[in-house]
């Protein structure tokens, strides 16, 4: 078991070497941080600009396989993920904004899979019934509305609420801004803050866990030995409890492990609508910035978690299927 | 499942020769209404043809065009001139719904068939050479799905402005789109390869090219329309959000995510800006899913709503 | 319409009349068999079952009434679509809730069709248990045997302590002998062979000590002396509770044996109703008799054409007026295609009932199955004149091989052995004959079967196919000419003809390859259908438009539309019902003594072997261990494996089945990927315990080879042929009754 983890461990981190690599290639090919100082009002002198991109490891100047070498020695020996054109180091600003990813999705995966698992098994058992029907016609509706849109009616109806209201219930920007010592006091404001984004979160997700769910159990649901269970006296949803739910939760198991990497970057829009200053945002500034160093150690950090997620959902597979288990 | 099939009435025509096009009409005909059977499909049907014939032939509605601003109302609210109200820049919000969902829906399409012909293009060859391609395009594919796509899709596109900005767009789509898709596709390939009818087909020493096209394509093809159906609301769902965050079509272009971006900053001044482009929006998006979920029914012989006739 | 009018009918009649065992005696019929055996737990009256389709209302069982006494064991057999397991669904109460069932079912004077879920749970596995056809999925897959023991017992006994439980459990995985009962608690379902998988469903399902067994189709997933030890296990556990057993199945021959009473079903109503000895020497029904004589019988040979039923099962959404079997009866008067006739009692045969017209007119001219069907005359092969020594060889296969790499399951896909597929087959067949390859599955029957079809350099071994060795860079020309030589049809013909073409255009495919014009493929398609005995007008038809036996007739057809004088046979006829499998046997039959086609064909039926075969070699584990030709191999079976294959058939005759002794082969086929140094039957070989420890020996390190043995017509891969033949004749092993009755 060890052994074989550890060979795929080697496999996956070759994979994110090369997929990294490709997209160093990728951005230093699209990016122009030149335009950066191009576009100032004066522009800066031709000399003055190619010292800062240089000191980057930016300058277009330079040939990228140069470049690239350069930016490999760095990360490999010093752990150094380069510098953006503003010269600040994106290593420590991708560290900071993880805890703020974290917070922000941490509860929105955890309510999505309670709540979309829930109504998944609740739909496949009442298959066809009115409950499954509007359930499914709900869940249809939110599959198709774009994350922007959402949280943009989300905030919407929250600024409604403040005003009909007269207090402030909501807040529609950032996680926190208590300056208080008072504990409670900080925690209720960190309710109000991440409620919103939590619920933006959390629809699309429950849609999905809600969708597969309902598959999963209803393949099984009509399996041999769900009939042999009843046969033995079990009734229909003990049966379907204990032995056609136990079964088709190994896949979304498997699935849950997977959706840890989409996790951190998945939150973009988001975290847009309400100015967290998360993963996802900064990404969005990389881009903007063309700060080819910051949007590959992004591209790496979501690379590792998928694979992470990967290697994860193989060990929980084999953890939860004794088919697949072995010694 | 097979039992309309069954009772489809069997006539035995005494010119035998025109009878097969005759029953493969029967098929459609059963797809069809198989597919007007569901009342939201045929919900979707609709409203997509009204949503296409709106956004070709809406712009005459208005005098304004989407690249017009009119100065003399700024952010002003919908009335008898600005059907829509105008943006915070005094742009004709009509004009700008209209074009931006003409160039929503051609990305969504344009990238949702540009996906299915590649996936379908590698996915199959990858599951019919085995051996070591098939090793090393399963890799490759598995690498290229490590780095999140939206990732590079916005590094590609960031770059392209102006009115090619959309094909960049779609080009970005499709190039980081289709990788899933034809993983899944292979898997399907390989499914049909254990056909018995396929491997009938080998066995009496038919050409694999003529298996594909008699055999294969045949039975991938209703996975592939469903598919692409369904392919074209992800599109349009990613064109949105990268236009959204400022990185896919821009000004003077527009489309429905751009005007969401706009909205945005003055949604409660007003809130219009959002709500049309909004609503038209999730009428695009709810019409493709609701027509891809009828077609699945329709065509997929295994579907669930064919009914239990054992 | 018609189910309403039936159901009036049934209404005015008292419902004793439908029993089988009338409680009190009825005018003709005056006392039942047995009936102070035991009492009564189930008792079934006017059952009636629809369900509701996309196409119409499907009237799965149309009127089924019976009492079952404890002890008693009562066969219900039917074909596909008979409404034999909807019958016992419905007394489980498991059947979906789209199902519309009406009637009465009691169980100990118990009404069981007003109860609810909760209420029939209480009964479910403690009153009344069920095994069921398919083992390998009847487990929940991620429980362990010992937690799906421990459920069954709790459930009905929720005060049972951990203890009793596993103590319980143990007892009950020991009855059904399974080894190591102990530690095998903790085992997965997958860890099971499929065998032992039944013995564990068995097991729960009399853990609760039932009234009444219902087992469905129990053995039909299995191989044949896995079934003969299932049917033992079944027997033991009905002895051990004194339950009522239901046994529901399609083959006549496994049933012969041990029922006491038997239900034939058709189109979902019960046809005739008797016991067992009535059923099968005095059936009175013709769609009975036609059943028995459609049955290949491993007792009897290739002479014995079989019966075939003309034209296919019925519809249940579109029932014609009148019998459901009148379009199919070669007695159907009109009074028939009228009115649907009620079983009744048959005149001085007591416990007997059938449900015809003619009842009167058969007995009065006491006519059988031979008088009734028409059996048609084998036509005279083209190659009776030329003696077997000067016929032209098709396939020569010479110690064939193929291994497969065996990876770890899904999870770690290392290599983890190799399994020896194929190992050292070598097989000859000439033209005009039939050589069946037997064996239980794992054998490598199919992979040989596909080796040679593959047309490529086997791994090991050669092929040669009309004298032409088939190697590395084969011409192309010289590849296309053998694929026309060699044809393939496969198993299920529902799935070897691609739905989304009519029937013109499957057949027209090989034609194409052969490059033949328009016009040629034309006449050749009309020929190609007559010749199968289709109607050259359905040509336009798709396949899901005919019935399964249809289908392999088109099947058969596109395999011939080349002229191939080889055709490789992958179980052609195991898919089809009873009494559609004896038309295309015949079929079969007819086309090669036509056309002088040599088949190689595998098969696990031995009486469907016996029936085809001129020639045939016994498969294990890659390995033939036994060949020649047919009738020398069943009349004197020489290698241990082969007697035991052989004394495991269950025939369809219950005076043999009763009498009969049959060889039980101990334990499960082995590992694939073990490495067996000596003998690969040696492991299970009834032989070797009774040999020496020196002559054990052998066995154990030397793999016998396949060769003549002095005295013997055919070839056998044993150490001991003589032993074994001494002990074969000594009646150590008594005789089968397969080669018995044929000795005579």
């Amino acid at each position: 078991m060890i052994k074989y983890i550890l060979k795929r461990l080697a496999n996956y981190v070759v994979m994110l070497f090369v997929a990294v690599s490709m997209t160093y290639f990728l951005a230093s090919a699209f990016m122009n941080p030149r335009s950066n100082y191009m576009s100032r009002h004066p522009a800066p002198p031709e000399a003055s600009i190619n010292r800062s991109l240089d000191n980057a490891n930016i300058n277009d100047q330079t040939p990228v396989i140069l470049r690239y070498l350069r930016w490999l020695k760095g990360v490999v020996t010093k752990w150094d993920w380069g510098l953006a054109p503003d010269q600040s180091p994106v290593g420590s600003a991708v560290a900071t904004r993880i805890s703020a990813s974290v917070q922000l999705v941490t509860i929105g995966t955890i309510l999505s899979i309670v709540i979309g698992v829930a109504i998944g098994v609740y739909t496949a058992i009442r298959q066809y019934k009115w409950q499954d029907r509007t359930l499914n016609a709900i869940a249809t509706f939110f599959l198709v509305v774009p994350t922007a849109v959402l949280g943009l009616f989300v905030v919407f109806g929250a600024i409604w609420l403040n005003n009909a209201t007269g207090t402030r219930l909501f807040y529609v920007t950032g996680l926190h801004s208590y300056g208080g010592s008072n504990p409670w006091g900080y925690v209720v404001d960190f309710l109000q803050h991440i409620i919103l984004p939590t619920i933006v979160l959390t629809i699309p997700g429950v849609v999905g866990y809600h969708l597969t769910q309902r598959t999963y159990l209803l393949d099984t649901m009509n399996a041999d030995y769900v009939r042999t269970a009843r046969a033995k006296g079990l009734t229909l949803n003990q049966a379907i409890r204990k032995h056609a739910l136990r079964t088709s939760l190994i896949p979304t198991c498997v699935n849950v492990a997977f959706s840890i990497a989409g996790v951190f970057t998945g939150a973009v829009i988001t975290e847009t609508v309400f100015a967290i200053n998360g993963l996802g945002r900064y990404f969005v500034t990389t881009i903007n910035n063309n700060d080819i160093n910051g949007a590959v150690c992004i591209a790496a950090f979501g690379g590792a978690c998928t694979l992470g997620g990967a290697l994860l959902a193989d060990i929980a597979s084999a953890w939860l299927d004794p088919r697949i288990r072995l010694g | 499942m097979y039992a309309d099939m069954n009772n489809d009435p069997a006539v035995e025509t005494e010119d035998g020769r025109l009878e097969p096009k005759l029953k493969r009409t029967g098929r459609m005909t059963l797809y069809v209404r198989r597919f007007m059977r569901r009342p939201s499909a045929v919900v979707g049907l609709v409203l997509l043809i009204v949503l296409a014939f709106f956004a070709i032939f809406g712009k005459y509605l208005t005098h304004w065009t989407y690249e017009e601003l009119d100065f003399l109302s700024l952010g002003t609210p919908p009335d008898g001139d600005h059907l829509m109200g105008t943006t915070s820049g005094g742009s004709d919000l009509y004009a700008m719904v209209v074009r931006g969902l003409g160039r929503s829906m051609s990305i969504g399409i344009l990238s949702s068939l540009a996906t299915t012909v590649i996936a379908a293009l590698v996915g199959t060859a990858i599951a019919f050479f085995e051996g070591w391609f098939e090793k090393v395009g399963m890799w490759l594919l598995d690498m290229l799905l490590v780095v999140p796509s939206f990732l590079l899709i916005a590094m590609i596109v960031r770059s392209a402005s102006g009115t090619a900005g959309w094909l960049w767009l779609t080009l970005g789509l499709t190039a980081f789109g289709w990788i899933g898709y034809a993983r899944t596709l292979r898997t399907l390939t390989m499914s049909l390869r254990e056909l018995d009818y396929v491997r009938a087909a080998k066995f009496m020493g038919v050409g694999s090219l003529r298996i594909i096209v008699r055999h294969l394509i045949p039975n991938l093809g209703s996975v592939l329309i469903i598919n692409t159906v369904l392919g074209v609301v992800s599109a349009i769902s990613s064109e949105t959000s990268l236009s959204f965050l400022g990185l896919g079509i821009k000004a003077p272009d527009t489309s429905l995510g751009t005007l969401l971006n706009e909205g945005q900053s003055v949604i409660v001044t007003a809130p219009w800006v959002i709500i049309f482009p909004s609503l038209v929006l999730i009428a695009l998006t709810f019409s493709m899913q609701l027509i891809g979920d009828g077609l699945r029914d329709a065509i997929d012989p295994y579907s669930k709503s064919a009914g239990k006739a054992e | 319409m018609m189910f309403r009018k039936t159901g009036k009918d049934s209404g005015e009649s008292s419902p004793r009349f439908r029993t089988i065992h009338a409680t009190d005696g009825q005018s003709g019929n005056p006392v039942d068999r047995d009936a102070a055996d035991g009492e009564t737990v189930l008792q079934v009256r006017d059952l009636r079952v629809n369900f509701a389709s996309e196409a119409g209302t499907v009237h799965a069982v149309r009127g089924v009434s019976f009492d079952l006494r404890r002890g008693q064991t009562l066969g219900i057999v039917g074909e596909s679509g008979s409404g034999k397991s909807v019958t016992s669904m419905s007394i489980m109460g498991l059947l979906d809730s789209n199902a519309h069932v009406t009637g009465s079912i009691r169980f100990h004077g118990e009404e069981l069709l007003s109860k609810t879920d909760a209420e029939m749970s209480r009964i479910r596995g403690d009153g009344i248990a069920m095994v069921f056809q398919d083992p390998l999925s009847a487990l929940t897959p991620v429980f362990s045997i010992g937690e799906q023991m421990k459920e069954a017992l709790v459930v009905h006994n929720p005060k049972m302590t951990a203890d009793e439980v596993r103590r319980r459990s143990i007892e009950l995985l020991a009855l059904v002998g399974i080894p190591n009962a102990e530690e095998r608690l903790k085992s997965y379902p997958h860890e099971f062979s499929g065998g032992m998988r039944q013995r564990v469903v068995i097991a729960m399902a009399i853990a609760n000590n039932p009234d009444v067994i219902i087992a469905d189709e129990p053995t039909t997933a299995l191989d044949v002396t896995i079934q003969a030890q299932v049917l033992e296990v079944l027997q033991k556990a009905q002895e051990e509770t004194g339950a009522a057993l239901i046994f529901i199945t399609h083959d006549l021959g496994v049933i012969a044996g041990n029922a006491d009473d038997i239900i034939v079903m058709y189109a979902g109503a019960p046809v005739e109703t008797a016991p067992v000895d009535n059923i099968f020497y005095e059936p009175v029904m013709p769609y009975t008799m036609g059943l028995l004589g459609a049955c290949p019988r491993p007792d009897t040979g290739r002479e014995d054409r079989l019966v075939p039923i003309p034209g296919s099962p019925t519809n249940l959404v579109d029932l014609p007026a009148g019998c459901p079997f009148s379009p199919r009866c070669p007695l159907a008067v009109d009074e028939c295609r009228m009115s649907e006739p009620e079983l009744e009692a048959v005149p001085g045969r007591p416990g007997q009932r059938a449900a015809c017209h003619r009842t009167e007119y058969i007995l009065d001219r006491k006519l059988t199955y031979r008088d009734v069907f028409h059996v048609g005359k084998a036509v005279p092969s083209i190659l009776d004149d030329v003696p077997y020594d000067e016929r032209r060889t098709v396939l020569d296969v010479h110690d064939l091989k193929k291994t497969f790499p065996l990876t770890g399951g899904g999870f770690l896909r290392r290599r983890i052995g190799t399994v020896h597929a194929v190992d050292d087959v070598s097989l000859e067949v000439r033209e005009g004959e039939t050589m069946a390859l037997v064996g239980e599955s794992g054998s490598g029957k199919s992979t040989t079967l596909l080796e040679i079809m593959d047309l490529k350099q086997p791994e090991g071994g050669t092929v040669e196919l009309f004298g032409t060795p088939v190697v590395k860079g084969m011409p192309r020309a010289e590849r296309r000419e053998l694929h026309g030589l060699v044809q393939y049809v496969f198993q299920d013909p529902m799935s070897s003809l691609d739905p989304r073409l009519p029937v013109y255009d499957i057949l027209a495919e090989p034609l194409k390859v052969a490059r033949l014009s328009k016009e040629d493929i034309n006449d050749r398609i009309g020929e190609l259908m007559r010749l199968v005995e289709l109607n050259p007008d359905q040509v336009d038809r798709f396949p899901t438009q005919f019935s399964g036996g249809q289908r392999q007739r088109i099947a058969i057809a596109r395999a011939l539309a080349v002229n191939p004088k080889l055709i490789l046979l992958d179980e052609p006829v195991s898919a089809l019902d009873v009494s559609i499998q004896a038309g295309v046997i015949n079929l079969l039959e007819d086309l090669q003594n036509k056309l002088g086609v040599a088949y190689l064909l595998v098969a696990h039926n031995l009486s469907v072997i016996r029936h085809i075969s001129t020639h045939v070699a016994v498969m294990y584990l890659g390995h033939i261990v036994e060949s020649g030709e047919t009738e020398t191999v069943f009349r004197h079976p020489l290698h241990p494996y082969t007697q035991a294959l052989l004394s495991a058939v269950p025939v369809p005759d219950p005076k043999v089945e009763r009498s009969r002794h049959r060889i039980v082969l101990q334990g499960d086929l082995p590992s694939p990927v073990e490495e067996i140094p000596g003998c690969p039957f040696a492991s299970r070989c009834p032989l070797r315990l009774t040999l020496p420890e020196d002559k054990r020996r052998l066995c154990d390190t030397v793999p016998p080879k396949l060769g003549h043995h002095d005295g013997w017509r055919q070839q056998v891969a044993c150490h001991f042929v003589e032993e074994s033949a001494v002990r074969y004749r000594a009646g150590i092993v008594q005789r089968s009754p397969v080669t018995a009755r044929t000795e005579e």
